[in-house]
């Protein structure tokens, strides 16, 4: 009688369950392969291949005050490729970065745009003084470069709906991409600046690398899902969670430090803004979420509150109706 | 022996009363048994559709809600099948189980202390041996257990907390070891830097060879052009409006690395602790009892800043033996 029950248990209980441990590890193989791609070294070739005095004769005078002269990091005289004409600055860059200055065809309708929609708040000329020479509400605007321009109209930033705002928040622009490249053409020719606009070429980025320079330069305020984060007096980071933010703009906000962003000039090389810009705009705004819910990426608090509500109150009433007297 | 014999089926002999299906405890399952299992029935069908649209999922690699919603679906229905089938369609009880007599048999019994009284002589001895040896276990396991209290209370922590690895002369290096230049940054701008007092200049390679201590990161922020006095007595700390502070909040020990450029203030994430640049990083607000550490600030030969002086006091959240303020 034993023999017979030891084999029946065998074959009807220990066989299945052997086998049906060794399919769940097979499947948790499939399901979380090794991480074989891991962060390859990330070379930053800085070297100034520009004669300074003699690209300045054809690219004008240009306000270098916003940039550090640090090799590839946003300067044009320290850039690898450099292209004036007729004293004006084209374009500047390198490999990670093309930045660009609006044609200058755009300058007279970018006069009429601000004419229209920026003169009251900033001054016909953009400078801060209004027709009476008093100081406007917003700032001058003369000498921040044509990426500043680009950044807070783009952003829908400005035109601001509130004025007395403690800070303008991003919403859909009123203008269009077009209007608001016009719109830095026109301010930068009163005082031309840089940075440009920046174009950052995604192809060669390493997501890798700009992971851990957003951890280490961007996640204390921004947090490090991007999904933003209050700040002292009213301010707050803004979420990068928002696909509507492109990477046009993160390269922008990088160089420029709109309002109480740090401004990341020499410290950050034009290939590293490139490899962070890949991350915000190819990881942080698509989540993989592999426990398919992302609950905003707001933190612990808002994970907990979950766990504890939906999770054991939920537990909680299956319990009650299994031990429920029928 | 034989009489033990005879008593052994004492056991088997008591009657273990089970309570009846008319048992007037046992109360209807459910009104409807017939409904129930239909029920129950569907609940299975529905799981393993649930399954098989699990492992559909899993094989034709469709998203993770598929897949986690059909696989946590189907658990669900089985789980929910199998304790509605206990619930409704097994007997509720109460039910009684009544023990067996527990007592052995008297001359069990009495054979049982014969043979105690029998071995007493042999049994004493040997427990003596056991007794020692486990009270020998005991005892050493007791004073191995009091050597974290004694250590406790042996020599202080001394200096340790008080030092870093910040010197007169050492250069700040970012995260990848390179050095900051004196237009590294622009007016608004901020990075981590780590102390690197070993620098060695190989085919042009800079490289160093010392480690810096995770309370040696410093944040270092350009608040203008020109050098400024953050506070009476630390005149000429500030090159070319640069200014650097420990990146460890006095308050808990966290990275303060929040940088408001236009409010010049630097704000713990942790408990909002801020600290204003312009003021030698006293608190404005939160929990922080002390303001940041700040690091002097100067050129070396070749232009890259460094540290003229160590920081003057211990840096992190304040410990018993600190004697600064």
């Amino acid at each position: 009688m034993r023999a017979p029950l030891k084999r029946k248990l065998f074959r009807q209980f220990l066989l299945p369950a052997g086998l049906l441990t060794v399919a769940a590890m097979a499947s948790l193989a499939v399901f979380f392969p090794g991480t074989g791609a891991g962060a390859s070294g990330h070379a930053d070739a800085s070297q100034v291949s520009t004669n300074a005095k003699a690209v300045l004769k054809a690219c004008g005078s240009v306000n270098t005050k916003g940039v550090s002269p640090i090799p590839n990091t946003g300067n044009p005289f320290t850039s690898t490729n450099l292209i004036c004409h007729s004293g004006g600055l084209i374009s500047y860059g390198n490999d990670s970065i093309t930045y660009a200055n609006p044609p200058a065809s755009y300058v007279a309708a970018g006069r009429q745009l601000f004419a229209q929609t920026c003169s009251s708040c900033h001054g016909n000329e953009a400078n801060g003084v209004g027709p009476g020479g008093q100081a406007t509400i917003g700032p001058n605007l003369q000498g921040v470069g044509a990426a500043t321009v680009d950044f807070w109209v783009s952003s829908g930033r400005m035109p601001a709906t509130d004025v007395k705002a403690v800070e303008a928040e991003r919403k859909p622009s009123r203008l269009t991409p077009k209007q608001a490249l016009e719109l830095a053409a026109f301010v930068n020719s009163l005082d031309p600046a840089v940075p440009a606009v920046p174009y950052p070429h995604l192809q060669g980025a390493n997501q890798s690398v700009g992971a851990s320079l957003f951890s280490l330069n961007c996640a204390a305020c921004h947090t490090i899902t991007g999904a933003g984060d209050a700040l002292a007096f009213g301010t707050n980071a803004p979420s990068l969670q928002n696909r509507a933010v492109t990477p046009q703009q993160v390269a922008e906000a990088i160089r420029i430090g709109p309002a109480n962003m740090p401004r990341f000039s020499g410290n950050l090389s034009d290939a590293q803004v490139r490899d962070i810009v890949s991350y915000v705009t190819g990881r942080l705004q698509h989540p993989t979420n592999p426990g398919g819910f992302g609950l905003g990426g707001v933190g612990p608090v808002a994970e907990g509150f979950v766990a504890l509500l939906i999770g054991v109150g939920g537990l909680a009433l299956v319990c009650f109706w299994i031990g429920e007297r029928s | 022996m034989s009489d033990a014999a005879d008593h052994q089926p004492s056991r088997t002999r008591v009657p273990i009363p089970v309570a009846a299906l008319s048992d007037p405890h046992m109360g209807d399952a459910a009104r409807h048994p017939k409904r129930v299992e239909n029920i129950i029935a569907v609940v299975f069908v529905v799981a393993m559709i649930f399954f098989g649209l699990a492992g559909a999922a899993y094989w034709q690699n469709w998203n993770v809600w598929t897949f986690g919603g059909a696989l946590g679906g189907g658990l669900f229905a089985l789980g929910f099948g199998l304790t509605a089938w206990g619930k409704y369609l097994m007997p509720q009880g109460p039910f009684v189980e009544e023990r067996h007599v527990l007592a052995s048999a008297p001359d069990e019994r009495d054979s049982m202390s014969a043979a105690l009284v029998e071995r007493t002589a042999v049994v004493v001895r040997r427990r003596k041996v056991l007794g020692g040896l486990f009270a020998a276990g005991a005892g050493i396991f007791g004073i191995v257990a009091a050597f974290p209290l004694i250590r406790s209370l042996g020599p202080v922590p001394g200096d340790e907390l008080d030092v870093n690895q910040w010197k007169a002369g050492s250069v700040l290096v970012d995260s990848n070891g390179r050095p900051v230049r004196r237009d590294t940054l622009v007016i608004g701008g901020i990075m981590t830097v780590y102390p690197r007092s070993q620098m060695r200049v190989e085919d042009g390679q800079v490289t160093f060879t010392d480690q810096g201590l995770a309370t040696d990161q410093t944040v270092l922020v350009r608040v203008s052009n020109e050098p400024f006095t953050t506070v009476p007595g630390r005149e000429n700390w500030t090159p070319d409006g640069y200014v650097a502070y420990s990146k460890v909040c006095t308050h808990l020990g966290c990275p303060v690395g929040l940088y408001e450029q236009d409010l010049e203030l630097l704000v713990c994430p942790c408990h909002q602790s801020m600290f204003n640049v312009r003021n030698g990083a006293v608190p404005q607000f939160g929990p922080a009892p002390r303001p940041l550490p700040q690091l002097p600030l100067g050129y070396n030969d070749q232009g890259y800043l460094i540290a003229t002086a160590s920081y003057d006091q211990p840096l992190g959240p304040g410990f018993f033996e600190r004697t600064t303020t």
